[in-house]
């Protein structure tokens, strides 16, 4: 392309059309513009648009598409071509500063933007005159131009606020110091005298204490990694003008906006940063000037407003107090009775104030606020600052800040005591105050753990909860009752029990309350209430202490899903699922009511699943309900599937995708119940369940095999007599999963369980094929997860049909093949077997292979027996072998994330292990003795001397010690 | 894509690297590039000899050493008379060359090269018949060897070397001090003037100095050129070298004089700042337990090179660190971690760093020496880079230590102190901390005790401090956070579920195997 006036018009043409709002018109020219940008001087075109442009918005279409262009082709990916030509990249290289530098704002933080992707690449080595081409500008005086240089530094530097220390990145850093520090340096001084002589004048502020804010962040990237000798030789300079700028305040510079914070509040903020970092990083040389920066930000406290604007300014004001009170060498700036006691009133009780963004937030963005005040995603907030300040002080200083917020604490109440109508936000203030003071550690499973002594929680509960809490009426001042309701739930693992129990009721009448968050929060403390425990393992509430609520509390529960707002409500749906499994048959009464409406709502939100904590409890709920129901009368279970499998019909027809794995798991729950043969309503969906479809989808895989698994224990049977046609299709299925190293297992789990229940003459024609599969899949990826299924598999197949057969399949399908699997993978791999009915199973195959398999006697496998034997031996007494091979490590990684976070577990579905072999066979040890005596009694002699002569010794004396167990001697 | 753990390039430093990856140690980074200042407290490269002789003041008054006088002398008076051919004359440019060379500020080091004097001063070194000649000529060239490399190489190249180590052997003292002060210079310049020295055997002409007679002050000397004679890497003094200082070396360790004290231990931290066999080389003389306590002399200046010493011995095999042991390091680091320069905390620490990187027995070794304490109390109020040791001993320790080891290291606050750092603003501390957490994960899976360890890592609030890891700006340390919770804290709360369009083809699956059938080798 030639660099023309022609194509300078093409461009331009094409590129108005980009923006028509035509898709027709404009699909076109993107597609175009693609097509020629391979060729040269296609960026040069572009940039000599954006600059000579007439039409602004070309203008500033060509920046933009040249920033695209850019961040797709600047990179030279190894093995791929260059995409862009490289005289095109010195040209580029060569003009762009100065373009950027010219133009307009809008095309400016294009190029900008453009310049750092290209330094990311490029600098240093390839743009060696980048920084000097950059720090030249800084004479020019004219501060559009240094705000452009500045802001393009900044996005090549600030990497080094993350990235790992490396000698690659300390020369880039270095070389960066070498050119850029000192005119920096001499940048902010000039810039910082300029503010002085422009002190009246409001335009020119706002550019240089934009610039000023630009510098203290280069500051804070380039003094990251360490401090760099240039700075510590200068560190007077820059930490006396940081210190007067914070101490500094400009009415020009104050904004009206309550929310934006301004130019003065960003460039206090990032100062506050900057002196944290030399704080934390680089104490010895900063220890002189860190006094004087205690006293400057403790008096930007002071005097910073409620608003908004003023939040992360002073959220991190707080935190660089909070970092410093700890150090024991800091601890004389704060001991002074005075300085504490006016931290705690100017600093730390001011930040606690319920706010009226907090009491909009409450009101109408109800989940928001839970998230803030509940999970603790409240970082950057001043109520969290201010509390990290009270632990802060309380390292050295518990004792007297405890006694002063006592104080507060109780003026605060009285205050609310006159006129709790207009003054609730100071009992609101006082609550919040008792509880960072009295938290030392905390757990979301027990709450708070540990608890300052000096605190009476208890009597705070009875004076000041407890009120709140019986008040008739639930809905008045429901910023209180929540902080009543969160008390109780947070300091559950500190009150004494009968205080909690005194708590119960009235949390259950909480749960009426209209404000969203009571009612969620008398949820969730209920909640955890019921998880806590007691003595001997058993709940703390017991279900007969829970007998005179139960009915108001299931009532309650349920009403509340019906509130505005809460008919998802994830806390309370998970309130019921802990009060089933508290109250357990307790509610057996209660289930016909509470599985209509449980399946109501299961109908409901099957139509748009979008609350996946809310449906994940609820089908926990249906697994608790028909537990508990059936474990007392196994008979009702047909009555639940009549309630729910039009539901599940439903989901399944609509494909549901969301909810078909846990469907999957109710119908297993369900058929396990079953005692007597399978279901009519079962076979008919038997051959759905055999679609492609499904098992395309990793999170139905575990549920629909244990699905699988529930047909065959129930229905085998009935599969081969009237279903035997779908027997291939079942097969099918092991097929498909044993060819994944993700699924291998679960596809070893189906063939255990058709090996162990499908009839022997329905799946004789297919063992051999079978074989073949897992040979196959043996031969083309090993993994020590499919050999451990592997060898669990075969010795069942070996319990169930006998040695023999086994060895007699394996050599018909190779000559010399059972010996093969033998030496080569049960031998040397047992010891990886995990699990103990697994190493059962392998236990008693391997037996049955010694001692009842004559080709282990009179054929070349001879040499097997004790090798063989000695891995049994091992089986049971050496610990388990759980290595793998390094470069297996991370295959399992990659294939088993998927089917993790796909699968969504139930666990009320839970399904208990089962034991093929039972109690058939209690001890596998003395099973070998008792079977070697009675091979050696078939051949007297032989077995004697094959144990004398390579058996080691250590085995030998294990094996002695089963014979004597059993009382058995060999002959 | 296999995730590297981006403390595998510290982990390589670590000795054992390779044997057994549980076991690593930690190597100084060799010729690493610095941001900051050098090091106060390292001995200098290269000296000047600034000192006034008594004489001097005896002297015409224009020649007094005041600076201000001094520069009245102009580099064309100098260069006229140390031309001459008059020995007086040649002696007074010398000497006004010297004096101005030996001034604090500014001395004209390029400008006495330009004027062409080295050759004439490298010719007086020669003078036996002019010994104060020859001292000028000596003190003059040493001064300039001194500058920078451009300056020493003028020295060399002028033949100062072998000139200087024929005067070693002058028999007036002062005069052969200056030799070895020159040569100290030019050593120090960097590996290949060192080797230059060695190659013309200058060992053996200094080490032939060393007498019971020979003063304190020229064994100062003498010791310093022989710290730069094993000084840097990239390549270290041939071996033979090396075993020709050490045994003066050992002797030299034996004295009372703190600079020579001082001087001696920076050689051996030269010479065991390498792989295993150069340290060897060092233990092999038993010089161990003398170094050991040398670490609790007096004066700092020889007890940082000691501990500099001890602390890359320990950096070395099992064996080594076990012969640094037995000599008692262990009852001396306590004392060093709460020593009142954090320089000296920082290298204790990191010397404890690598014992702990040994193997469970050394481990024990720590805990039975109370090392625990200290440490712990470091990580809580050390400062920075010496929180940063801190927290690799800590991984260290959680990585090879037994789990009693590890549930002791718990019990003394370990956790809670490393759990606190997890807000510190470095990357590769913040990533060695996590290292650390997992590794007490995976001890307490031993125990199945993982439900009470993710309790306490709540309770102290570590929880939260990994949660807020998730969104942090470094790739590795996010992903590695983020490992953590989805490992070990993400039990009850269910995930959310994956959605995958899939086409449906059949009503059921085939099954039927190949009909080719090969041979199976498993």
């Amino acid at each position: 392309m030639e660099l023309n006036d022609g194509n300078l018009q093409t461009l331009t043409e094409f590129m108005r059309k980009t923006l028509d709002p035509d898709q027709s018109v404009r699909r076109p020219a993107e597609k175009f513009l693609e097509s020629v940008e391979g060729n040269q001087n296609y960026p040069i075109l572009l940039l000599t648009l954006l600059e000579k442009s007439q039409d602004n918005v070309i203008r500033v279409c060509a920046a933009v598409t040249f920033k695209n262009y850019i961040k797709r082709n600047w990179r030279i990916i190894e093995d791929e071509p260059n995409k862009i030509s490289d005289p095109d990249r010195t040209t580029i290289k060569a003009n762009i500063v100065h373009l950027m530098l010219s133009s307009p704002e809008q095309i400016q933080k294009q190029l900008s933007d453009a310049i750092s992707i290209i330094g990311r690449e490029d600098f240093p080595m390839k743009w060696p005159d980048l920084l000097t081409e950059m720090v030249t500008r800084f004479q020019s005086g004219d501060f559009h131009i240094i705000n452009g240089v500045l802001r393009t530094a900044h996005s090549l530097f600030k990497r080094y606020r993350h990235e790992f220390k490396s000698n690659e990145l300390w020369l880039e850093i270095k070389l960066v110091l070498d050119t850029f520090a000192s005119p920096l340096t001499e940048l902010f001084k000039a810039t910082i005298e300029l503010c002085q002589t422009h002190a009246t004048d409001i335009n020119a502020l706002k550019i240089l204490f934009s610039s000023l804010t630009l510098i203290s962040k280069l500051f804070y990237s380039l003094n990251f990694q360490d401090l760099p000798e240039f700075f510590e030789d200068n560190m007077e300079t820059w930490m006396s003008n940081f210190h007067n700028l914070l101490t500094l305040d400009n009415k020009l510079l104050q904004t009206d906006d309550e929310e934006e914070a301004g130019l003065l509040e960003l460039l206090k903020s990032q100062i506050c940063d900057n002196a944290a970092l030399y704080a934390q990083k680089y104490d010895e040389e900063f220890q002189p000037y860190l006094p004087r920066f205690v006293t400057a930000i403790w008096n930007l406290l002071v005097s910073a407003g409620q608003e908004v604007k003023y939040d992360l300014l002073v959220s991190n004001a707080i935190q660089f107090l909070a970092s410093v009170c700890e150090r024991p060498h800091y601890k004389h700036l704060f001991e002074d009775q005075n300085t504490l006691t006016s931290i705690c009133e100017k600093v730390i009780v001011p930040n606690m104030e319920f706010r009226s963004a907090d009491e909009e937030a409450f009101e109408d963005n109800s989940e928001e606020y839970i998230r803030r005040d509940l999970e603790g995603s409240d970082i950057d907030t001043r109520r969290r600052a201010a509390c990290d300040l009270v632990r802060g002080l309380c390292k050295f200083f518990e004792g007297p800040v405890t006694a002063i917020f006592s104080g507060y604490v109780n003026s605060m109440l009285g205050e609310y005591a006159k006129n709790p109508v207009v003054n609730w936000k100071h009992k609101d203030a006082a609550i919040y105050l008792v509880t960072s003071l009295a938290s030392k550690a905390q757990t979301a499973k027990h709450g708070i753990t540990q608890a300052n002594e000096l605190v009476n929680l208890t009597e705070f509960f009875v004076n000041h909860i407890l009120t709140d809490l019986n008040s008739q009426n639930v809905n008045e001042f429901p910023v209180l009752k929540a902080d009543a309701i969160k008390y109780v739930m947070i300091f559950r693992s500190q009150l004494p029990k009968e205080q909690l129990l005194q708590a119960v009721p009235l949390l259950v009448a909480h749960l009426q309350a209209e404000s969203t968050v009571e009612h969620t929060y008398a949820a969730h403390a209920l909640e955890r209430l019921f998880t806590m425990r007691g003595p001997n393992n058993s709940t703390l509430i017991t279900p007969t202490e829970m007998a005179p609520f139960t009915e108001q509390l299931l009532n309650n529960l349920f009403k509340a899903l019906a509130l505005p707002g809460s008919s998802e409500n994830e806390y309370i749906m998970k309130a019921i699922m802990r009060s089933f499994s508290l109250l357990q048959e307790t509610i057996v009464p209660y289930i016909p009511t509470l599985i209509g409406q449980l399946t109501h709502k299961l109908l409901l939100v099957s139509k748009n699943p979008s609350k996946p904590h809310f449906n994940h409890y609820l089908f926990e709920s249906l697994c608790l309900s028909i537990r508990i129901t059936c474990k007392a009368n196994p008979t009702t279970v047909g009555s639940f599937e009549e309630a729910l499998f039009p539901v599940f019909t439903e989901i399944l027809q609509n494909d549901v995708q969301e909810f078909v794995p846990y469907v999957f798991q109710v119908m297993s729950l369900l058929l396990e119940i079953h005692t007597s043969s399978i279901p009519n309503s079962y076979m008919a969906l038997f051959p759905h369940l055999l679609q492609p479809v499904l098992w395309e989808r990793t999170g139905n895989i575990p549920p629909l095999v244990r699905l699988l698994q529930a047909y065959l224990e129930k229905g085998a049977a009935t599969i081969a007599s009237s279903a035997a046609d779908k027997i291939p299709g079942l097969l099918g299925v092991f097929q498909k999963l044993i060819a994944s190293k993700a699924n291998d297992h679960q596809g070893f789990y189906l063939m255990n369980s058709i090996i162990e229940h499908m009839p022997t003459e329905s799946i004789v024609q297919y063992r051999k094929q079978i074989f073949i599969l897992l040979f196959q899949r043996l031969q083309s990826s090993k993994t020590t997860k499919f050999i451990k299924s592997f060898m669990v598999f075969i010795n069942l197949y070996g319990v169930k049909y006998g040695a023999i057969a086994l060895q007699e399949i394996f050599d018909s399908i190779q000559p010399k093949m059972f010996g093969m699997v033998l030496e080569k993978i049960v031998i040397p791999e047992v010891q990886k077997v995990s699990g103990p009915v697994e190493k059962k199973i392998c236990a008693v195959g391997i037996i049955k292979i010694l001692t009842e398999c004559p080709a282990m006697m009179d054929t070349e496998y001879t040499k097997l027996w004790t090798p063989l034997l000695q891995a049994l031996i091992g089986l049971f007494e050496l610990p388990e072998d759980d290595s793998i091979p390094d470069d297996e490590h991370f295959i399992d990684i990659e294939d088993t994330a998927s089917y993790q976070t796909a699968f969504s577990q139930l666990a009320f579905a839970g399904k208990k292990e089962h034991d093929p072999i039972g109690a058939a066979v209690s001890n596998p040890k003395i099973l070998l003795a008792q079977s070697l005596h009675k091979l050696s009694t078939a051949c007297p002699g032989r077995v004697l001397s094959m144990l004398s002569t390579s058996l080691n010794a250590e085995a030998l004396q294990y094996l002695q010690g089963y014979l004597l167990a059993a009382s058995v001697q060999l002959v | 894509m296999p995730t590297t753990s981006a403390t595998d390039d510290r982990l390589s430093k670590f000795k054992n690297k390779g044997k057994e990856p549980s076991k690593l140690r930690e190597r100084r980074i060799a010729e690493c590039v610095e941001l900051r200042k050098a090091a106060k407290n390292e001995n200098f490269l290269k000296r000047r000899n600034i000192t006034t002789l008594p004489e001097d003041a005896d002297q015409s008054p224009e020649l007094n050493t005041d600076n201000h006088e001094v520069t009245a002398i102009t580099i064309e008076e100098v260069v006229g008379d140390v031309n001459s051919d008059c020995k007086e004359r040649q002696t007074r440019g010398c000497q006004a060359a010297r004096k101005l060379l030996s001034r604090e500020c500014n001395p004209p080091l390029k400008e006495i090269v330009e004027a062409g004097l080295l050759s004439r001063f490298v010719e007086f070194l020669g003078r036996d018949d002019d010994p104060s000649l020859q001292f000028e000529a000596a003190w003059a060239l040493t001064n300039i060897a001194s500058g920078t490399s451009w300056h020493t190489q003028q020295v060399v190249e002028h033949g100062a070397v072998p000139a200087f180590i024929s005067l070693l052997a002058s028999p007036m003292l002062h005069i052969s001090e200056q030799a070895v002060w020159a040569l100290g210079n030019i050593a120090g310049d960097g590996p290949a003037y060192r080797d230059t020295l060695i190659e013309c055997n200058v060992i053996p002409a200094l080490l032939s100095r060393i007498t019971p007679d020979t003063p304190v002050g020229y064994l100062r000397n003498l010791t310093w050129t022989l710290s730069n004679l094993c000084r840097n890497k990239n390549p270290f003094p041939p071996l033979s070298a090396v075993q020709q200082v050490l045994p003066s070396l050992i002797q030299l360790l034996h004295l009372s004089d703190q600079d020579i004290l001082s001087d001696a231990c920076w050689a051996v931290s030269y010479l065991t700042d390498g792989a295993n066999d150069r340290i060897d080389i060092v233990v092999q003389t038993g010089i161990v337990p003398r170094l050991v306590s040398l670490m609790s002399f007096e004066a700092l200046t020889v007890v940082t090179p000691a501990l500099r010493s001890i602390g890359n011995i320990v950096s070395g095999s099992d064996i080594q660190t076990q012969v640094a042991i037995d000599a008692g390091v262990l009852s001396v680091l306590p004392s060093l971690m709460r020593h009142s320069k954090p320089s000296v905390q920082k290298e204790a620490t990191w010397a404890v760093s690598n014992i702990a990187a040994g193997p469970a027995q050394q481990i024990q070794q720590l805990l039975t020496c109370g090392l625990l304490p200290p440490l712990i109390d470091l990580l809580r109020n050390g400062d920075f880079k010496t929180q940063r040791e801190a927290v690799w001993a800590i991984t260290n320790f959680t990585s090879g230590g037994t789990v009693e080891q590890v549930i002791q290291l718990v019990q003394s606050g370990g956790l809670e102190a490393i759990l606190n750092l997890l807000t510190v603003k470095d990357s590769k501390t913040i990533l060695v901390i996590l290292d650390a957490i997992n590794n007490l994960f995976m001890a307490a899976e031993k125990m199945g005790e993982t439900d009470k360890l993710c309790l306490l890592v709540e309770e102290l609030g570590g929880l939260d401090k990994i949660e807020m890891l998730q969104n942090h700006e470094n790739d590795t340390v996010y992903r590695t956070a983020q490992a953590l919770i989805e490992k070990f804290f993400t039990d009850e709360e269910p995930e959310g579920l994956q959605t995958d369009a899939t086409e449906a083809t059949d009503t059921t699956f085939a099954f039927k195997t190949q009909d080719v059938q090969k041979t199976f080798r498993f």
